[in-house]
């Protein structure tokens, strides 16, 4: 038996204690979490999707349960990226974890502008890289539009790029024919690293008044529901680049994160189980070593894409 | 606010106090110690994925001395379904307390509580609190009929004047509890301020009455809810906002769970 393990890992150049990162609008801007987690505890932190200027976001109902997982439809709403400069992180800035910042935009200069403000406050404000949002189902323009086609993709992966020394992480929606070939588009275009899955599109019926029970009509699909359909993408997706993969879709257990891992991901995003279990990626830290300790596995790195087929 | 914990509690006690209705003593005295009137817990009610999210329920009364609240539901889906099956002796996983709370004034000194439904759940903890603070109760309670009017005892044990509306006439008075309200503020027995909790619809037509008559009227809002801790912002509802240039109203969204469940009346926007 061994008794020390090693969950560090590095994504996109950013060095982190673990693997478990919280996905983007499912831990706010960090602060909300912190009666129940230590956010020094965190492979890194992953902020609520920022935007150029404030967004108000769609109309109630945003959300509605589904077997085992949940739709939303949010809109983005955000304070917008100055009062996220001034009010948001400094407050994360006395932790001792990488902060990522997902950023969105309704047009190519949009995303630009805010990658460059966001670079030019990096360094005092500790941003240790963007996650780029090239996959929200819930926004009338931009958003998802960007990741269902390759070149499209392509085209605003490079613009940032170019706009940016930051670490750059693409984040991608399953809502497409073939994800290999937008994965390879990302990272021809110069990520670092590619993030999957943002949620899949889907609606819900009120067959009494005959209306979608979402607002919007359609929604983001995630929790426990969507988990085989992601694992399966980032399996794709690990065969197919060279850049590291952040899985994400429906993990609630260590189990749901280790699978991820041995299919190919180096880190993890937790999202909808924030809701149920607010300390559930302490636990899920917690469970890794646990798991890394039983199996005589001396490094996390060793498992990544260890899957045998 | 206070901070919102996360722990797990024991049933103390189970009753199906009206059809499908039921009322829970769980054994949180961290919980009651900060708890204020017009407050939630978050409870997980499933052991599994299904339901996943957890249930926001109101707390519906407060006991300081003996650590203990109490929280009053309707059986509407799955969630309060397995919720209504736990018995006496389980522990239950909550986040709470959660949420701003009902504000009485101080300089308040007759006060109008009006629960339609269900809607009565937050209600009984603020009438506690309002007669303790010196204040004229009086409290009245719509149901659809006579077996679904809930607490009315209670309410007067408290010290209350309770008045009921039934929709069907089989008991007290039949008609809205609206109708009742309108009734009353003719009659001149006017309230500093009242507080109201039940279905969207009945809340707007008691504002607008609250208002005519220039009285302060908050409210108890409810909506779909995912985290309950302000992160997700997925209970939102529609409020004013202050600045008002060129006359047009604004509007922004606010969260239900940290930002509410209160509200004043007169800054919702009721959208239909």
């Amino acid at each position: 038996m061994i008794n020390k393990t090693c969950l560090k890992v590095e994504i996109a150049g950013i060095k982190l204690k673990n693997p478990v990162m919280t996905a983007s609008g499912t831990f706010g801007y960090g602060q909300e979490y912190t009666p129940f987690v230590n956010l020094n505890r965190l492979g890194a932190i992953i902020l609520k999707g920022i935007t150029l200027k404030p967004k108000k976001g769609n109309p109630p109902p945003r959300i509605i349960e589904t077997p085992s997982g949940m739709l939303n439809a949010i809109g983005l709403q955000n304070v917008g990226v100055e009062v996220l400069i001034k009010e948001k992180l400094p407050y994360l800035k006395k932790f001792n974890t990488p902060v990522i910042i997902n950023i969105s935009g309704d047009t190519i200069e949009e995303y630009i502008e805010l990658t460059r403000r966001l670079g030019e406050v990096s360094k005092e404000m500790g941003v240790a890289g963007l996650e780029v949002n090239i996959s929200c189902p819930n926004v009338k323009k931009g958003g998802m539009a960007w990741g269902t086609d390759a070149k499209a993709t392509y085209e605003i992966v490079s613009s940032i790029r170019k706009a940016t020394t930051l670490p750059l992480i693409v984040k991608l929606t399953p809502n497409v024919t073939d994800i290999k070939i937008i994965a390879q588009a990302a990272e021809e275009a110069g990520a670092n690293a590619l993030s999957l899955i943002n949620t899949l599109v889907g609606m819900a019926v009120d067959i009494g008044s005959r209306k979608p029970k979402l607002a919007n009509i359609s929604g983001g699909l995630s929790g426990p529901a969507v988990k085989p359909v992601a694992l399966w993408l980032v399996w794709q997706v690990f065969q197919t680049v060279n850049i590291p993969i952040i899985g994400i879709g429906g993990i609630i257990k260590v189990e749901d994160a280790l699978e991820f891992i041995i299919a190919g991901a180096r880190a993890i995003e937790i999202g909808t189980a924030n809701f149920v279990n607010p300390r559930v990626t302490i636990e899920i830290i917690e469970g890794m070593e646990k798991y890394l300790v039983e199996n005589n596995i001396k490094d996390i790195n060793e498992l990544v894409g260890s899957i045998k087929i | 606010m206070n901070a919102i914990l996360n722990i797990k509690v024991n049933i103390l006690s189970r009753k199906e106090v009206a059809p499908n209705i039921f009322l829970i003593k769980l054994l949180a005295p961290s919980v009651t110690q900060e708890a204020l009137p017009g407050q939630f817990i978050h409870i997980k009610c499933s052991t599994d994925d299904y339901p996943l999210l957890r249930r926001p329920l109101s707390i519906h009364r407060i006991d300081k001395e003996k650590g203990e609240i109490y929280i009053l539901f309707q059986v509407v889906g799955e969630g309060t379904k397995l919720l209504a099956q736990k018995e006496v002796g389980d522990n239950l996983d909550i986040l709470g307390p959660i949420g701003n709370g009902f504000n009485i004034y101080p300089e308040s000194r007759k006060i109008m509580i009006i629960g339609g439904g269900i809607g009565v759940a937050p209600l009984l903890a603020l009438c506690e609190e309002s007669i303790k603070q010196g204040n004229e109760v009086r409290v009245l309670i719509g149901a659809q009929k006579k077996e679904l009017v809930i607490g009315e005892e209670n309410f007067r044990k408290l010290g209350a004047k309770v008045d009921v509306a039934t929709n069907d006439g089989s008991y007290k008075y039949k008609g809205l509890v609206t109708d009742l309200l309108e009734r009353i503020i003719k009659e001149g027995w006017l309230a500093d301020q009242i507080f109201a909790c039940g279905p969207k619809l009945k809340l707007k037509k008691i504002v607008e009455v609250s208002l005519d008559a220039h009285i302060d009227c908050q409210v108890s809002l409810e909506e779909r809810m995912a985290c309950g801790i302000g992160a997700c912002l997925g209970c939102v509802c529609k409020i004013k906002t202050k600045d008002k240039k060129e006359g047009k109203i604004k509007y922004e969204f606010k969260r239900v769970c940290v930002d509410g469940p209160i509200f004043e009346g007169s800054e919702v926007i009721w959208d239909d």
